[in-house]
């Protein structure tokens, strides 16, 4: 069987759909078939990844009609980097979540399709080479995490999850405005022949289709105002699901964002507006997170100021600002993904998730406790770590075009995230434990996936030439769209 | 204040809204505009009905065309019935709460025995039609949830079995990406159309298009049943 894109959608709905059926013989299917799909899904992944690298582009048309007429598949040297670290992270987080507390349990067995669902909707989203495919997966990404964050069906989850459920619902349909809209200015769904026939739309269209993506998919990439529902949303879904939103959703909608807009709008226009948007949502998030007391709220705040960092990357727009916004998100979803599974642990049972209940953990849970330190160290980008050389690549972007109160801003938020990463350290080893606390340790399989992304962190910083290359391709092959539109559209180009 | 502000907002979205769907064209002949053959429209047109043999052209872009984005929404419903059932999932101890304690009147009650085998009918009908008429799987599906939620209304002792349910749903959902690996393993595309397509406005045509609009139609009637019984049964502190 020849491995192909479509893998990537076919087996998780199938799997899906089986599991209900499977689920009345065995119950334990419905914890076990998710973790067979998403194993499947890394080594598709290796798979395709080997092989784009030599064929430079993988497209595959669905239902037999080529681009236009159908929808298609593309895996890119950069859809397939973000295609790949999804399935890995989905992976992880699959073997963290098995026996999390009441997660995967009786009562939620359904937990563990959804949450695979979710990985495979984000997945639909980077791979699709179709905008209205994208819109369709990016319900489905949404649909999961509203069930998600719902899935402890206590009285602060479902608050959590109505926000997210409404504001998510005016995400859609901003998009689903923008696309209708769209269409009717270019006649196609396919992306890149949109972006061959956008230079005939009037400017004052290509300016309200862009604010209606830009709303939409700001929901989801959690752009400053339009990031209300995340800090809830993190806090109160379950551990592993926290993880999820910043290693895989988060990702998926700000891949949306950027391949709306490498893609179809020229940068041009849009890299203002990603540099202030990011520059804001940045600056206000990393402040807030200095002023939180619960411990999951200000990783929460802390990934929204990291993807704001991101946009800001992408904004500045040269080779090298858009390889070090790669780097960050590959780091973003190792490190942040990281934090929240032991972060998790760390607050375990405590009611409130406060950071003073963290007081002298340390040496109640060592491990874990030494894998947020690392992932502290790591995410404020001190030198040995992969934080570090991301950060460096969009300084040295920044440099090189002058942006001079950029660089200073980006170090003074870095001495920001330092202060509140380091006052959490600080209860954590060197405050006195009260008597009498129990703590939980790790499962087996949670202590499994959080040294596998310890490895990595310490791996890429000793050693970040190993993705470097696989990094400066997907920059490559995004910035020029002429690739894309020549691959795709192929002889049917008009 | 804030009301006012509100207003405002929406006033500014709805002027440029409005100033926008001003300049579309909506509605204009596409059919016979040679110059449309280019765009994405005109070859669904033009193209639909002598290469696969579906009547209704809607039908065959939703189901062929674009069956990939039909099987997201598909798999949207599944998500949404899955993540509803996961919320709303009461453990055995809590005791299983019965629907609220309705009586409908007799007149409700023979009139819902008289239609219920009908409009069951009709949802069967306007799936299994959906490559000839107006109508199709999704449209089908609703209609015959609708027959059940009359019963539900009419009669408390109404009962449906989730179990069912679920393998009605589970095996048209599994029919579905089947035929899609079929199109896949056969040697093409995945969904693509490996049946013979027929004659156009005869009922067994169109390849696999009608069979998916089949599996699609029972689908979509197990989840929204499941939905409603669901919806029905929260306890009344509950709401």
């Amino acid at each position: 069987m020849v491995i192909t894109p479509v893998h990537y959608i076919a087996f998780p709905l199938l799997a899906a759909f089986l599991i209900p059926l499977i689920g009345k013989i065995n119950r334990q299917a419905a914890r076990i078939i998710p973790g067979i799909v998403l194993s499947y899904l890394a080594f598709v992944s290796v798979n395709l990844m080997i092989e784009v690298q030599s064929v430079g582009f993988i497209t595959e048309t669905l239902a037999g009609w080529k681009a236009p007429w159908g929808i298609n598949l593309v895996f890119s040297k950069f859809s397939g980097l973000l295609a790949t670290l999804i399935s890995f992270m989905g992976l992880i987080i699959w073997a963290y979540s098995f026996n999390f507390k009441k997660v995967d349990t009786a009562i939620s067995l359904k937990y563990q399709t959804l949450q695979m669902m979710m990985v495979t909707g984000a997945l639909g989203m980077v791979l699709t080479g179709d905008i209205f495919n994208l819109f369709v997966f990016l319900e489905i990404v949404a649909i999961s995490a509203y069930s998600l964050t719902a899935l402890y069906r206590n009285r602060d989850g479902a608050e959590a999850a109505f926000k997210y459920l409404l504001i998510g619902s005016f995400a859609s349909a901003f998009i689903l405005l923008g696309i209708i809209i769209l269409y009717t200015q270019v006649g196609t769904l396919n992306m890149a022949e949109i972006s061959v026939r956008m230079v005939d739309v009037s400017i004052g269209m290509k300016t309200l289709i862009f604010t209606l993506f830009a709303v939409g998919f700001g929901i989801e990439a959690e752009i400053f105002p339009l990031n209300g529902w995340a800090p809830d949303a993190y806090s109160q879904a379950p551990g592993p699901i926290g993880a999820a939103f910043a290693a895989i959703v988060v990702k998926a909608g700000v891949y949306a964002l950027i391949r709306v807009i490498f893609t179809i709008f020229d940068l041009d226009v849009a890299s203002e507006f990603l540099i202030y948007a990011g520059f804001v949502t940045m600056v206000i998030a990393e402040l807030s997170a200095l002023r939180q007391t619960n411990l999951k709220r200000m990783l929460a705040y802390s990934s929204i100021g990291q993807m704001g960092f991101v946009l800001v990357a992408f904004g500045i727009g040269t080779q090298t600002a858009v390889v070090g916004a790669l780097f960050l998100m590959f780091n973003h979803a190792v490190i942040k993904g990281l934090l929240f599974m032991s972060g998790s642990y760390l607050v375990y049972d405590t009611p409130g998730k406060e950071i003073n209940a963290l007081k002298g953990i340390a040496k109640q849970l060592p491990i874990v406790s030494f894998f947020f330190a690392l992932g502290a160290f790591a995410i404020v980008g001190l030198p040995p770590f992969a934080g570090f050389w991301a950060k460096l690549w969009v300084l040295t972007a920044a440099a090189e075009k002058e942006m001079i109160m950029l660089i200073v801003i980006i170090l003074l938020i870095s001495v920001v995230e330092i202060v509140y990463y380091f006052r959490v350290l600080n209860k954590l080893y060197f405050d006195k434990r009260k008597e009498g606390v129990e703590v939980i340790k790790p499962t087996v399989q949670a202590f499994a996936s959080m040294s596998v992304l310890a490895v990595t962190i310490i791996v890429v910083g000793l050693y970040p030439d190993i993705i470097l290359g696989f990094l400066k391709n997907a920059s490559d092959t995004l910035m020029d769209k002429s690739i894309y539109i020549k691959n795709v559209l192929g002889e049917n180009m008009n | 204040m804030r009301k006012y502000l509100v207003i405002g907002l929406l006033a500014i979205i709805g002027y440029f809204l409005i100033g926008a769907f001003a300049e579309i064209p909506f509605g204009a002949n596409r059919i016979g505009d040679p110059a449309a053959e280019s765009t994405v429209s005109g070859y669904y047109l033009n193209n639909t009905v002598p290469k696969t043999k579906v009547a209704n052209v809607i039908t065959a872009i939703v189901v062929n065309y674009r069956g990939f984005d039909t099987l997201g929404e598909v798999t949207v419903l599944f998500l949404a019935v899955t993540g509803l059932g996961s919320i709303l999932f009461r453990r055995k101890e809590e005791g299983e709460a019965d629907r609220i304690q309705l009586s409908a009147s007799p007149l409700i009650n023979s009139g819902a025995k008289l239609l219920y085998p009908m409009v069951v009918l009709l949802g069967i009908y306007v799936f299994i039609h959906g490559h000839l008429t107006p109508g199709g799987g999704f449209q089908g599906g609703a209609i015959i949830a609708t027959g059940f939620l009359l019963m539900m209304i009419s009669y408390r002792d109404f009962k449906v079995s989730h179990g069912k349910l679920a393998w009605v749903e589970s095996l048209a959902g599994i029919t579905f990406v089947t035929l899609g690996f079929w199109g896949l393993f056969s040697g093409g595309t995945f969904l693509e159309n490996f049946l013979p397509n027929g004659e156009v406005n005869q009922l067994i045509s169109g390849g696999v298009i009608p069979v998916i609009y089949i599996a699609v139609g029972l689908k979509v009637a197990a989840e929204l049943i499941g939905v409603l019984d669901t919806l029905l049964k929260i306890k009344p502190e509950q709401r």
